[in-house]
C-alpha cells in the first residue's frame, strides 16, 4: 500500500472496506446474480443447494471481479463523466494498481472454484465472461467503435448459461436464448443511457452512438433493436419453458418497453431526454421481472405454457 | 480524527473482512471437501 497510498489525491480518505465493495460494481453484480439464478433453476436437473451456493457465489465475485478491473483499465476517463467520477479511483481512495490486483485475485478465486467445487464448464465459461468484458469490451471495443456495447454485452448476456452449465455440465438451446435475451437488450438499455450522458462519453472520447452518428440514428436503433427485443421476450412461453405468469409478464411490461422506446423516437427535449431516463428505468425493470418470472415459475412449480417440454429442446 | 487515525481504522476494518472472507472460504472448502468424501464413499460401498 506504501507505493500505491503516494498516488492519493490530497486530502482523500482512506480506502474502507466499502470502497473496495463498490468497485465490485454490486448493482450490475445483483442483475448479474439474478439472472444466473434462473438459469440455474428452469435448468431440467436438480442441483443441491451447496454446489447451488457455490456456483452463485463464484458468478457474483468474478461479475464483481470484472467489475474492479473495469475501473482500474477505465480509472484514464472514469474523472472526465459525471456518472464515474466518484468511483473509488477517481476519488483517489483506492489505487489503479490495488484495484487491478483485487479484481485479477478475486477473477482468478472465482474461477478456480468453479472449476473446483462446480464443473469445467461452468469455470470456463465464467473466465469466458470475465476475459470478454476486460479484453473484448474495456480494453478493446470501448474506445474505438459505437458497436462496444453491442459485442461487449454478450459478457453480460452469459450469467443464465453459466448458471445452467453448473448445474447441468452442458449447455443447450434454452440457456442461449436466455442469453440472446440479455444480448438484445443490452444495446436500447445502453443507448437510452449515453442519450442523456452523451456529452460525458464526448467529453471522454468514448465512441458512443450517439456521440459518432448522431442522436437521431441512436434513437432508430433503439426502436429497432426492441421491436426485435419484445417478440423474442415472448419466446420462453412458446418452448415451454415459460408459463402464464411469464406470458402476462412479458406482454405487460414487453410492452411497456415498446411505448418508452417509441417516445424516445419521438423525442423532442433532447437537452434533457426525459423518454430515455424513463427507458433506461423500465428496461432494468423489464429484464428484471422477466426473470423473476422464470424464477417465481419453478419455486411455485407452475407448469409451462405449451405441452412441448423443454427438456426436449436442451 | 487525524489522517494516520483514520487511515489506522479503515486498515483495521479491512484486515478484518480478509480475515473474515478467508475464515469463510476455509468452512466452504471443508463443507465442500466432506461432502464430496462423503459422496465417494457412499459410492464405493454400494
Amino acid at each position: 500500500m506504501t507505493t500505491a497510498s503516494a498516488t492519493f489525491v490530497s486530502g482523500a480518505r482512506a480506502a474502507s472496506v466499502g470502497d473496495y465493495f463498490a468497485l465490485l460494481k454490486p448493482r450490475v453484480m445483483s442483475l448479474v446474480l439474478f439472472t444466473a439464478l434462473a438459469g440455474m433453476l428452469v435448468a431440467p436437473v436438480h442441483v443441491d443447494l451447496l454446489t447451488g451456493f457455490t456456483a452463485l457465489l463464484c458468478i457474483a465475485v468474478g461479475a464483481g471481479a470484472a467489475g474492479a478491473l473495469n475501473m482500474a483499465y477505465d480509472s484514464d476517463i472514469d474523472p472526465l463523466m459525471a456518472r464515474t467520477a466518484t468511483r473509488p479511483i477517481p476519488m483517489g481512495r483506492i489505487a489503479r494498481g490495488d484495484a487491478l490486483g483485487f479484481g485479477w485475485t478475486l477473477a482468478t478465486g472465482a474461477v478456480a472454484l468453479m472449476g473446483l467445487f462446480v464443473n469445467p464448464l461452468g469455470a470456463f465459461l465464467l473466465a469466458f465472461s470475465i476475459g470478454f468484458y476486460v479484453f473484448v469490451y474495456t480494453l478493446w471495443l470501448k474506445r474505438r467503435t459505437p458497436q462496444n456495447i453491442v459485442v461487449g454485452g454478450l459478457a453480460g448476456a452469459l450469467p443464465p448459461a453459466i448458471g445452467w452449465a453448473s448445474a447441468t455440465g452442458s449447455l443447450g438451446f434454452v440457456p442461449l436464448l436466455l442469453v440472446l435475451i440479455i444480448f438484445l437488450w443490452t444495446p436500447p438499455h445502453f443507448w437510452a443511457l449515453s442519450l442523456y450522458r452523451s456529452q460525458d462519453y464526448a467529453r471522454a472520447g468514448v465512441p458512443m452512438l450517439p456521440v459518432v452518428r448522431g442522436k437521431r440514428a441512436t434513437r432508430r436503433q433503439i426502436m429497432l433493436y426492441t421491436l426485435v427485443l419484445v417478440p423474442l421476450g415472448f419466446a420462453p412461453a412458446f418452448i415451454g419453458l415459460g408459463g402464464p405468469l411469464y406470458a402476462a409478464m412479458a406482454l405487460a411490461f414487453g410492452g411497456w418497453f415498446a411505448v418508452e422506446a417509441f417516445s424516445v423516437l419521438r423525442e423532442k427535449d433532447e437537452v434533457h431526454e426525459p423518454a430515455a431516463h424513463r427507458l433506461f428505468g423500465v428496461s432494468i425493470f423489464y429484464l428484471f421481472v422477466l426473470f423473476a418470472a422464470l424464477i417465481a415459475e419453478r419455486l411455485m412449480e407452475l407448469p409451462p405454457l405449451t405441452a412441448l417440454h423443454f427438456g426436449g429442446w436442451a | 480524527m487525524d489522517d494516520n487515525a483514520r487511515e489506522a481504522r479503515e486498515r483495521r476494518r479491512r484486515s478484518i473482512a480478509i480475515a473474515l472472507v478467508l475464515a469463510a472460504l476455509v468452512v466452504l472448502f471443508f463443507v465442500m471437501t466432506m461432502v464430496r468424501l462423503k459422496g465417494h464413499v457412499v459410492n464405493f460401498f454400494q
